[in-house]
């Protein structure tokens, strides 16, 4: 174990690669500050440079983008007043507001400051929840498994988008696309009706691509959107200076404040589907609700910026528990850090813990490098920041969807992955038009082979299917599956009928106005 | 109460249209799986799966549907308003046209033509018409054409397309 640790280290802190991680991290605070460039989108568009790097060094890369993006929504929440990635947007609540009131700096270094020690906080929990967990899942058996997929697909539906229906739809049909081409056991052709450009099936990546990245770049065309777009310079003005000193003493003055967001941020970041969108929106509500002045909030409060960047920088480590331990990407991010495992050869699961824990560790040493980068570049930066976040949505959007083109090319080296780019983009673009959500979709794709491995493992081992509910985690899975449906669906109806109510009331109060004015 | 104009029904309707389709589609993608042959090695076949979760798909479409009728009634739109909100879309669907246009032509015209005839088509469509915008758009299309295709090349070794005359 320790000679594990110490390669890893060894690896990580190679001078070339400290070099390499530290503009990863820039590139990756530059990428999410960009409104319209998600998290996502960066990580996907750096996974073909890391192809010719060892694989220590290419995750390590990968993770810094990952770690420099969550906080890069900061500096368009405080600058510009809009998020620049969706796990920026409880950050513009105070952040913005501060910024405007002459503190700029100030609202910078409290953010980056939260995220660093959120980021922190999240890598140990990390590193005392995974391996543990690992061990436990190595003792699952298929049937286990596959329920377990079955539980995180219905988690997913359930909470990203409106409507649990469309979620699971969604997730269904990324299921159905993983089985084009070859089937995963015995590699027997499926639906490829002849043409050449299906027979190794739908690269899930390309799935990634089109689906999120492309759908979003042309959301960001759309008139409603484009016309947000507003400069920086005209904003903020002030005291740009970081006082990073008194940001750290206020901030550890209060240490339950940061503490419970990043905590908070750990929790949702592990659940599969729910990521730091989510996160920096709950941090924020609970730090108002715990405040003793909560009609500070959304003033320029401190605290709020304090956990809304404690919150979604914390989700890092706690979405990588899934991952690293049971092998199940929680999020579309997680999914290509998962990809750019699988590209050297290495197979994720509960295994890659004892048969790589040098990788293991230099994931958990590549991330506090990160952090600590993402803190000193994000404070030595912010002047350089400000200047970049005015970057045209003209320019972006085309540039970026060529870069789109670029990483879909370089994964196979396959021309017709280009066209299946075209054709996933459109649909996607088009699903999410028609209030579709897209993370389902994605996770089905790549969480649909291993549910169908597992399952028909599960019956060449035993033909009875009543053991997927009478093995007690199995049973447990599937049931927590169920519940997960119901709730949201009783959770909908409620919400429905709060507001049926609200308006009738709305409407009463009306007539009751009109008869007292007669 | 939101569907009230044809305009807000729009997109229900489209979703109700979306159901049927999927609906047809998974019908028709189960129906194939099913044709697939057994295995003689295990209890599953390889269409078995596909089966299950493309029946899974039809039965939620339709479930969705009927749901969506008897919670809400018909949605009722107007062919003006599906083309007047297709009309506001006009950035993105030319966006869409000239990528799906770049797509296509890669293979033949290779990576550094078709890149900067596409960042250069498509940022003079949505940018400002004035002469320093056209230098940008000129300096960002060929930066980005030329310079991914030599950095792939001699970084990384990896060829981006070449022209196929």
């Amino acid at each position: 174990m320790m000679d594990a640790f110490l390669l890893a280290l060894g690896g990580v802190t190679e001078p070339y690669t400290l070099m390499l991680m530290a503009v990863a991290t820039f590139a990756g605070i530059v990428a999410a500050a960009i409104p319209g460039f998600t998290i996502t989108m960066a990580i996907v568009l750096t996974l073909p440079l890391t192809f010719a790097m060892p694989p220590m060094q290419g995750i390590a890369v990968m993770l810094s983008v990952y770690v420099g993006g969550l906080s890069g929504g900061l500096f368009s929440a405080a600058l510009l007043g809009i998020p620049g990635t969706p796990s920026a947007v409880a950050t513009t609540f105070d952040a913005f507001p501060m910024a405007r009131s002459g503190q700029p700096g100030r609202a910078l270094s409290l953010g980056l400051f939260a995220s660093f020690v959120g980021s922190l906080i999240s890598i140990v929990v990390l590193i005392v929840a995974a391996p543990p967990l690992a061990l436990l899942a190595v003792k699952l058996g298929p049937w286990e498994y596959f329920a377990l997929i079955v539980f995180a697909l219905t988690i997913i539906a359930s909470l990203v988008g409106d409507s649990v229906m469309r979620g699971l739809i969604a997730g269904l049909i990324g299921i159905g696309i993983a089985t084009i081409g070859p089937d995963p056991l015995m590699a027997r052709e499926r639906f490829t009706f002849g043409y050449e450009l299906l027979t190794a099936g739908i690269p899930f990546l390309v799935v990634l691509i089109g689906m999120y990245a492309m759908s979003q770049l042309l959301s960001e065309l759309e008139p409603s959107s484009s016309s947000q777009q507003v400069s920086s310079s005209s904003l903020v003005s002030g005291d740009m200076r970081p006082h990073l000193w008194d940001v750290i003493k206020s901030t550890l003055r209060k240490p339950f404040n940061i503490l419970r967001s990043s905590l908070l941020g750990v929790f949702i970041g592990a659940v599969p589907g729910a990521g730091s969108s989510i996160s920096n929106l709950v941090a924020y509500d609970q730090a108002k609700r715990a405040s003793k002045h909560p009609e500070t909030f959304g003033k320029g409060e401190p605290e709020g910026v304090v956990a809304s960047e404690a919150g979604n920088s914390s989700t890092v480590g706690g979405s990588l528990i899934p991952l690293i331990s049971l092998g199940i990407p929680g999020s579309p991010a997680d999914a290509v850090l998962m990809a750019a495992i699988m590209v050297h050869g290495i197979s994720i699961g509960p295994r890659l813990i004892l048969d790589h824990p040098d990788l293991v560790y230099s994931m958990f040493i590549a991330m506090a490098v990160a952090s600590f980068f993402m803190l000193f570049i994000g404070i030595l930066m912010m002047r350089a920041f400000m200047r970049l976040l005015n970057v045209p949505k003209y320019i972006v959007v085309p540039v970026v969807l060529a870069c789109c083109a670029i990483g879909t090319y370089t994964l196979n080296n396959r021309l017709s992955d280009l066209y299946l780019l075209a054709a996933i983009g459109t649909i996607g673009y088009l699903m999410k038009k028609l209030d579709y959500p897209l993370a389902p979709l994605v996770l089905g794709v790549v969480l649909g082979p291993i549910a169908e491995t597992n399952l028909r493992r599960a019956f060449q081992t035993s033909a009875d299917w009543s053991l997927f509910f009478t093995r007690p985690i199995s049973a447990l899975l599937l049931a927590l599956a169920v519940l997960s449906v119901a709730y949201s669906i009783y959770s909908y109806i409620r919400q429905r009928r709060l507001l049926a109510q609200r308006a009738e009331a709305a409407q009463n109060g009306a007539y009751q106005d009109d008869v007292s004015q007669e | 109460m939101e569907r009230k104009t044809p305009d807000a029904a729009l997109v229900p309707t489209l979703q109700l249209a979306s159901y049927v389709v999927l609906a047809i589609g998974a019908i028709f993608m189960a129906s194939r799986a099913g044709s697939l042959p057994a295995s003689r090695w295990e209890p599953m076949g390889a269409g078995t799966f596909p089966q299950l979760v493309f029946s899974s798909i039809a039965v939620l479409c339709v479930a969705a549907f009927i749901m969506e009728l008897v919670k809400r009634g018909i949605p009722r739109t107007t062919l003006q308003s599906a083309f007047q909100r297709l009309g506001a879309l006009k950035s993105v669907l030319v966006n869409l046209g000239l990528f799906i246009a770049y797509m296509i032509a890669m293979p033949f015209a290779g990576f550094i033509l078709s890149t900067f005839a596409y960042l250069l088509l498509a940022q003079l469509f949505l940018a400002p018409k004035r002469p320093v915008t056209l230098l940008i758009v000129l300096g960002v299309a060929l930066l980005f054409s030329v310079g991914p295709y030599y950095l792939f090349a001699d970084v990384f070794s990896i060829y981006l397309p070449r022209a196929q005359w």
